[in-house]
């Protein structure tokens, strides 16, 4: 086995900024004339799934605010675990009002690497907006799965920052996951 | 088995950059944990060439009312998506948004007292063909103020969003262009600590194209994240 290292650099990440809707998502914000559709409204088509969740929260600040100006983007498998081209992708912004986010999805199944091994359901958020220089990634897991397999979660190794992915129950259709970029509760982010 | 090839900080923007203000309480304090890529990295969502209308990579045409164009001067820009061996990524989707003209986004947000332009919106998106290449018509932007440490300048710019083939190669970034004096004055570029990794946000005036004796065109080729490239039993693996 042999590791070829000659390669170039990968062109370097800015800021989206304040104003990414009108690239990503124009017609939520008014631009309705140009593109059809904005891209990821929904990750899954409604109709064929009747166990849609729904999982909620804010993006805050490390003044403890809730920001409106953030992108979110997911990317998922489906409930049999798989990826699948034209599905599993959302695009969504907190509320403008409330600054909170909802993501109507369902719920990803246990997932089989490529090297045999489980990971528990997740799913992949990336978070976007001013001051943020470089993407932040993240995942989301699922307080009633078994989480005590997850390689990913294995390698975080500490308790209180697993926590941090992990989104909370309140019923059967609801989660709640809130994102700290800084504080005692900082989410945890990926180098993925 | 395939992974992507490991992203080095040394070469991407310092996530808590002081003189750009905006980051100090964005930024997050404790580093990225590194996790080594999963079915879920590598995976991504693939888009349909078809959601892509004739008009959309056209932003000189895309937003016009009652067939008038927008004000500006008109350019093109260009350039190729390929990954870290060079190779060109078909497929790809590109997103970019920009100000008009005279330095104004159409966008809530955007509070300056600049005007709009009615047939002007700055959106534009294009799907890459087999040899990776795009091309965008558009409107060369303005530079603009905004408050930073005290008023500011950004120099003239375009924002870039694109997904390859996987989630892990996802990139945001911005192209800047030639020549431009505020582009060393910029907090956002000097947030990045090497000079050469800089140098590739800037776009370079390209008087090949046929169409120069028209307008100019600038070209900007994009590298997202390869693939690490391992032989096993004489067959390579992850190309």
């Amino acid at each position: 086995m042999k590791n070829y290292d000659n390669f170039f650099d990968e062109t370097p990440f800015q800021t989206a900024g304040p104003f990414l809707h009108i690239g990503c998502s124009p017609n939520s914000i008014g631009i309705n004339n140009i593109f059809k559709n904005d891209l990821g409204v929904l990750p899954f088509e409604k109709e064929s799934h009747s166990n849609f969740i729904s999982i909620s929260g804010s993006v805050f600040d490390g003044n403890s605010e809730a920001l409106n100006d953030v992108m979110i983007e997911t990317w998922q498998c489906n409930e049999k675990g798989e990826y699948i081209d034209g599905q599993g992708f959302a695009r969504f912004s907190p509320n403008a009002e409330t600054k909170k986010f909802t993501l109507r999805t369902i719920k990803p199944g246990i997932v089989k690497d490529l090297d045999g091994k489980f990971q528990s359901p997740h799913i992949l958020m990336s978070i976007s907006s001013r001051g943020i220089n470089m993407n932040l990634n993240t995942r989301i897991y699922f307080e009633d799965d078994d989480l005590s397999n997850d390689t990913t979660l294995s390698i975080i190794n500490q308790k209180d920052k697993i926590n941090t992915l992990i989104a909370k129950k309140i019923d059967k259709f609801n989660y709640i996951f809130d994102i700290y970029l800084q504080g005692n509760k900082e989410t945890v982010f990926l180098d993925i | 088995m395939k992974s992507l090839i490991r992203r080095n900080y040394e070469k991407q923007p310092i996530a808590d950059y002081p003189d750009y203000k905006s980051s100090s309480l964005r930024a997050p304090k404790n580093k990225n944990i590194y996790i080594p890529s999963s079915i879920s990295e590598i995976s991504g969502p693939k888009f349909d060439k078809n959601i892509i209308g004739k008009l959309d990579n056209d932003l000189t045409l895309n937003y016009s009312h009652n067939n008038k164009i927008p004000i500006g001067q008109k350019i093109i820009v260009h350039g190729k998506i390929v990954d870290q061996y060079y190779k060109p990524i078909e497929g790809a989707l590109i997103e970019i948004w920009q100000a008009n003209a005279s330095g104004k986004y159409l966008h809530p947000n955007d509070q300056s007292n600049v005007p709009i332009d009615p047939n002007f919106c700055g959106s534009g998106r294009y799907i890459t063909s087999s040899d990776g290449s795009y091309e965008f018509r558009t409107i060369q932007p303005g530079a603009y103020p905004y408050p930073n440490r005290g008023i500011e300048w950004r120099p003239m710019h375009i924002h870039f969003s694109i997904f390859g083939k996987s989630f892990g190669q996802r990139l945001i970034t911005q192209m800047y262009f030639q020549g431009d004096p505020l582009i060393k004055l910029c907090p956002m570029i000097n947030s990045i600590p090497n000079e050469k990794a800089k140098k590739s946000l800037i776009s370079s005036l390209d008087l090949s194209l046929s169409e120069t004796d028209k307008l100019l065109a600038y070209k900007f080729n994009i590298i997202l994240r390869g693939y690490n490239q391992t032989f096993f039993e004489n067959r390579k693996e992850g190309l």
